[in-house]
């Protein structure tokens, strides 16, 4: 297996920084999700100031925005699209549904998130360099931007694991 | 269209892009982000994990603990928690900026200590819970300290003597 060290990593998301190319993968989502993404590349909020430009194919990927919490019946094709990427593999997966599963966590006919589909990539030799989860159910357009940001490196994460005792008294 | 005519509407309509991050986001008073437990107002009750459409909120007890956990990458946004928590521990804040590169970045956890049965020492309710209760029914700890089963037990056999003397 082709080990991508994260040097290189580092060094590829310095080449990309100004200049990313995304494919957007639905995996079975409700389609919010994803017109939470075409908002993101209308005028409005214009991710071309970043350099983001939406590209047909995954040959051609930087960055592939995921959706949807995996159906069995995009299983196949996810696993195929993903491969076809070339390294370093940057997925950004947005939305509940591909975080946790969302509201079809634990259906039969989903996945529940990426974490499983994960594990089932790495199975199958495929590996995955970087992955940044944006929450959100539909994810913001500014949710997407900030994750993308977050995913070159340009911005603090702000999400920290907390734990907290409840109080004594 | 005429160049002319592009460049008249282009002038008339200005700027349309947002300039996010550099400016503030668009947030409308509708908008629902992440919700936030209070760990000094909850008192671990469980009803927000019930009404939790996609489990984002689950409450584990693990020995002398019990934790409420809040896993914001499968929240859904709803409120739900926040409308029947009946302590009002539960706040819904406009807060998006969630992203995080690792899935245990993105669980906050309010951990509570449980109450133990006076009689058998199985773990029962979580104090924070217990105290509530008391505070609001004054019951004497007999009661409040025994496990359901142990309740039932007890009841039955204080039945039985009853049943088994007015035999007699
Ligand atoms: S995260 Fe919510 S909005 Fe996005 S695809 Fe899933 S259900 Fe739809
Ligand atoms: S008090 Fe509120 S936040 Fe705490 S467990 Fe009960 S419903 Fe949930
Ligand atoms: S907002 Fe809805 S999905 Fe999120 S934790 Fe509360 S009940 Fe669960």
């Amino acid at each position: 297996m082709l080990e991508v060290s994260s040097v290189n990593i580092a060094k590829a998301l310095r080449a990309i920084k100004k200049s990313v190319w995304v494919y957007h993968l639905n995996s079975g989502s409700c389609n919010a999700c994803d017109i939470e993404v075409l908002d993101a590349l209308t005028p409005y909020f214009d991710v071309e100031r970043f350099g983001i430009k939406l590209v047909g194919s995954p040959r051609h990927a930087d960055v592939i925005l995921f959706t949807g919490p995996v159906t069995r019946e995009s299983l196949p094709k996810v696993v195929k699209t993903i491969k076809a990427m070339p390294r370093p593999r940057l997925i950004l997966v947005l939305g509940s549904c591909g975080i946790g599963g969302g509201i079809w966590w634990d259906t039969y006919s989903t996945l529940g998130g990426f974490k499983k589909l994960e594990e089932i990539l790495r199975e199958n030799g495929v590996e995955v360099d970087r992955v940044v989860y944006v929450p959100g159910c539909p994810v913001r357009p500014e949710a997407i931007i900030y994750g993308m940001l977050l995913l070159l490196g340009l911005v603090e994460q702000k999400s920290k694991r907390v734990e907290v005792v409840a109080s004594e008294g | 269209m005429s160049v002319a005519k592009i460049l008249e509407i282009a002038l008339r309509t200005g700027r349309v892009t947002r300039r996010y991050p550099y400016e503030p986001p668009l947030l409308t008073p509708e908008f629902r982000g992440a919700v936030k437990i209070d760990p000094s107002k909850c008192w671990g009750c469980g009803a927000c994990v019930k009404v939790c459409p996609p489990n984002a909120l689950t409450l584990k007890p693990a020995g002398k603990e019990a934790t409420l956990e809040y896993f914001v990458g499968r929240c859904v946004f709803c409120g739900m928690c926040a409308e029947v928590c009946p302590a009002k521990a539960i706040e819904v804040t406009k807060e998006f900026e969630l992203s995080a590169t690792s899935l245990e970045d993105l669980k906050s956890r309010v951990i509570h200590r449980l109450a133990r049965c006076s009689i058998c020492g199985a773990p029962i309710w979580t104090e924070a819970e217990l105290r509530t209760v008391v505070k609001s029914s004054p019951i004497a700890e007999e009661y409040y300290l025994v496990c359901p089963k142990c309740r039932k037990e007890r009841f039955a056999k204080a039945a039985m003597l009853r049943l088994g003397a007015g035999s007699e």
